[in-house]
């Protein structure tokens, strides 16, 4: 066969990479096709402008954009989100938005692979068990532990998920004496406060430097080589093999495929607007969940008239992102003694502590349920976005002048803001997909995805029940001005599902080894295969999804 | 047109381990929330025959005049830490005009609004806004901020205050960290330097 590499893969995040690092150390040729620049950690530094206000590592939304299709009354309202600046991208560069994570890193949970044996169906939701279980995924979740690096300790819980090994191959960060009043509030309320892994490296290793402690880490890119990313975990290394090629400024705009439904070329746009070609004997699509399913559906070819993949009509369909809610707690320096206020003004350590208790739990009103993890953590520190705000009283009206000004020393002086987030699942329904917008296009002049983001009132129901949880914590441990809700408004940056994995043709994209159905040497290797997402961030079970893929190409080709 | 979306309160925001928190609202669905976009950010009440002024025109001297002395009402040297010159505020915010990725309706909004400004001082009082009193400045932006443009108009002034006080110096405000000392701000390190500020970034 004439190709020119062994392996092509669309996309170099957190579902891209494992499958270049596991084929380029098999010995096979692979490239890495990624439509954003390749930084490295010298680009990278304590930039709000550059992260957030400006947001340099993604596209511009006039050039590049989605429709998000948000519910209305009975019907849905489309909006491009050039004019809402409702951002759904979350990292274009080498390495994706694993770049820009925060590394709060959990598995999924025996339970979280059978969500509908253990639960029973929900009227109104697609929820359907994995076709592997968890044992199948375990040693891969412990791979990524030991190569791509997370640091914490296991204690054990009643929803501990079983382990292969006894502990985290890298120790707890440094944390705040907040941390401590978080463990003795819950001893005090009878709940376990739980250390929260992170994908970030507490001491030096695999030729990366350890966490600096440099205050900003969520949405920033990492300057140390200490987070976890796809890029400085994996690619760096699968580079040094001289068998791994990373193609940067490199769009893809369709896959082409022959007669028999086999890909045979990815066609992208290059820096300068032209269009190229590549061959490959297998292709790989992980460009995270909303891109991924745009892809393929950009892509129809003689056996695919709808779409790579789509001849049942099932591409884009149960996307996922993540349910739940957030709130917030005050400390201020003054209700504490001057050596806690010292310690809890402490900057750099982290807070690193969750709860688990009601991953399951049962109410009067809801029956025994499915609910979720909850996570602490300190308000984010960009101070444009905490200064913002602070120019409206509470009535709406803008505030200037001296009084504006005591108002920002206040906030920023007098303490510190603990948050938490509820992690519970974002049940899958028919309202909730990705299609391609009839009208807005790209700069490229291909379809933008569209996407609506309709959530079960569920998801609401048992967010409500963690969010009173958690604010009872923040409650017990003295905070001030506690306050929090639940939200069926999707978080961007935590998306999946779009491809089902599964045995049935008819209700899934992919196999079990997450191969297209109908094209048999097309892989979908980033978070799209999960039917359901469970009640944690899914980053760590995309990376071990997709190292179990990156087995399953280099045993198959 | 979709009917404006209130901002949401910030319990609302499931910001998913920092990123919402660090994107709190875009200034885009805040103007759209507030009415300005569908208002075209157009300042209805510019008088006939003003044009707004960029920064290469004749009238671009008065326009930035106009623009700090707006800026010191709203961020007064008060004896309560820098106020807006101390922080550079308005050759902040013509450097970041210049820069990527800073959004030309907002520019063409914010150049547009000494114009009307002047206009009225001139009529309430016969003289230019840098020129009145204290008092009299004060007025006049809290009878502007009673209109929903005038009142986009001084929300973003504010917005791009803020960028001054708390980015990086590289930026062209926050003077040696000027800002940051009085706030207590650790701004983390590295920070961006000459050779990696976000416009470099996107060349790469």
């Amino acid at each position: 066969m004439n190709t020119d590499y062994d392996v092509v893969i669309v996309g170099s995040g957190a579902g891209a990479a494992p499958v270049a690092w596991m084929l380029a150390r098999a010995g096979h040729d692979v490239l890495v096709l990624e439509k954003g620049p390749w930084l490295t950690e010298q680009d990278f530094c304590k930039d709000e402008l550059a992260c957030c206000r400006r947001s340099a590592y993604t596209p511009d939304l006039r050039d590049e954009q989605h429709v998000i299709e948000e519910p209305d009354g009975d019907g849905w309202q489309a909006t491009p989100t050039s004019e809402s600046g409702w951002d759904f991208w979350n990292g274009n560069v080498v390495g994706g938005s694993s770049n820009f994570m925060s590394g709060y890193f959990y598995r999924l949970k025996p339970m979280d692979f059978r969500l509908r044996s253990e639960f029973g169906p929900i009227e109104g939701a697609n929820v359907a068990d994995w076709p592997i279980t968890y044992s199948e995924l375990e040693p891969w979740y412990t791979l990524v532990e030991q190569v791509v690096g997370i640091s914490g300790r296991v204690v054990q819980h009643p929803f501990l998920e079983p382990r292969s090994t006894p502990d985290f191959p890298h120790p707890p960060l440094d944390e705040n004496i907040v941390s401590r009043w978080i463990d003795d509030a819950c001893e005090r309320l009878g709940w376990q406060a739980l250390p929260t892994p992170r994908a970030i490296l507490s001491r030096p290793a695999h030729d990366r430097n350890s966490c600096s402690y440099s205050i900003y880490c969520g949405s920033y890119g990492c300057s140390t080589g200490a987070k976890s990313s796809a890029r400085a975990a994996l690619l760096d290394q699968a580079v040094t093999t001289g068998r791994c090629h990373i193609r940067p400024h490199a769009r893809v705009t369709r896959l082409i495929s022959d007669a028999r439904g086999r890909v045979v070329s990815a066609e992208y746009a290059d820096r300068d607007g032209n269009r190229q070609r590549v061959r490959g004997k297998i292709f790989v699509v992980a460009c995270q969940a909303i891109e991924t399913a745009r892809l393929l559906l950009s892509s129809p070819g003689p056996k695919h008239p709808h779409g790579l993949g789509n001849n049942r009509g099932q591409v884009g369909r149960n996307l996922l992102f993540s349910a739940g809610g957030s709130g917030q707690g005050t400390f201020l320096y003054r209700d504490r003694t001057p050596e806690e206020a010292e310690a809890l003004r402490r900057r750099g350590p982290f807070v690193n502590r969750g709860l688990q208790d009601g991953y399951v739990f049962e109410t009067p009103r809801l029956g025994r349920v499915k609910g979720g993890t909850i996570d602490f953590l300190f308000r984010h520190p960009n101070p444009v976005a905490r200064a913002n705000p602070l120019k409206r009283d509470d009535d709406g009206r803008l505030i200037w002048g001296s009084r504006l000004k005591r108002r920002l020393q206040q906030e920023f002086t007098q303490g510190r803001y603990l948050r938490y987030e509820v992690f519970c699942d974002w049940l899958p329904t028919d309202d909730c997909f990705v299609t391609l917008d009839p009208h807005v296009k790209d700069k490229w002049g291909m379809p933008v995805a569209r996407v609506r983001v309709g959530y079960h009132p569920h998801d609401l129901r048992v967010g409500e029940v963690l969010s009173e949880k958690a604010k009872r914590v923040l409650r017990e441990m003295g905070a001030r001005d506690v306050y929090g809700g639940v939200s069926g408004s999707p978080p961007a940056n935590l998306v999946a599902g779009g491809c089902r994995f599964g045995t049935d043709p008819a209700h899934a994209v992919l196999d079990p080894d997450c191969r297209v159905f109908d094209a048999p040497n097309l892989y979908v290797s980033d978070g799209s295969f999960m039917p359901t997402g469970g009640s944690v961030p899914y980053t760590w079970t995309i990376y071990a999804n997709a190292f179990r893929v990156g087995q399953k190409i280099v045993d198959a080709i | 047109m979709r009917k404006p979306r209130p901002d949401m309160p910030p319990a609302m925001f499931h910001h998913a381990h920092a990123a919402w928190q660090a994107h709190p609202v875009s200034r885009r669905r805040f103007l759209k929330g507030a009415g300005a976009l569908a208002s075209g950010l157009v300042l209805p009440w510019l008088p006939d025959g003003v044009q707004a002024a960029d920064d290469t025109d004749e009238a671009a001297e008065t326009v930035w005049q106009t623009i700090a002395a707006v800026q010191e009402r709203l961020f007064p040297d008060d004896g309560n830490g820098p106020g807006a010159r101390a922080i550079r505020a308005s050759a902040y915010l013509q450097q970041a005009m210049r820069l990527p990725r800073f959004p030309k309706e907002e520019k063409t909004f914010l150049l547009q609004g000494p114009a009307w400004l002047n206009d009225l001082a001139r009529q309430a009082h016969d003289a230019d806004f840098p020129a009145l009193s204290a008092d009299r400045q004060e007025a006049l932006l809290q009878r502007i901020a009673r209109s929903q443009a005038g009142e986009n108009w001084l929300s973003l002034l504010l917005l791009y205050i803020f960028e001054a006080l708390l980015t990086a110096p590289v930026y062209g405000g926050n003077p040696d960290g000027i800002g940051w000392r009085w706030l207590e701000h650790d701004p983390g390190f590295p920070l961006p330097t000459a050779a990696n500020t976000y416009d470099r970034i996107l060349k790469k």
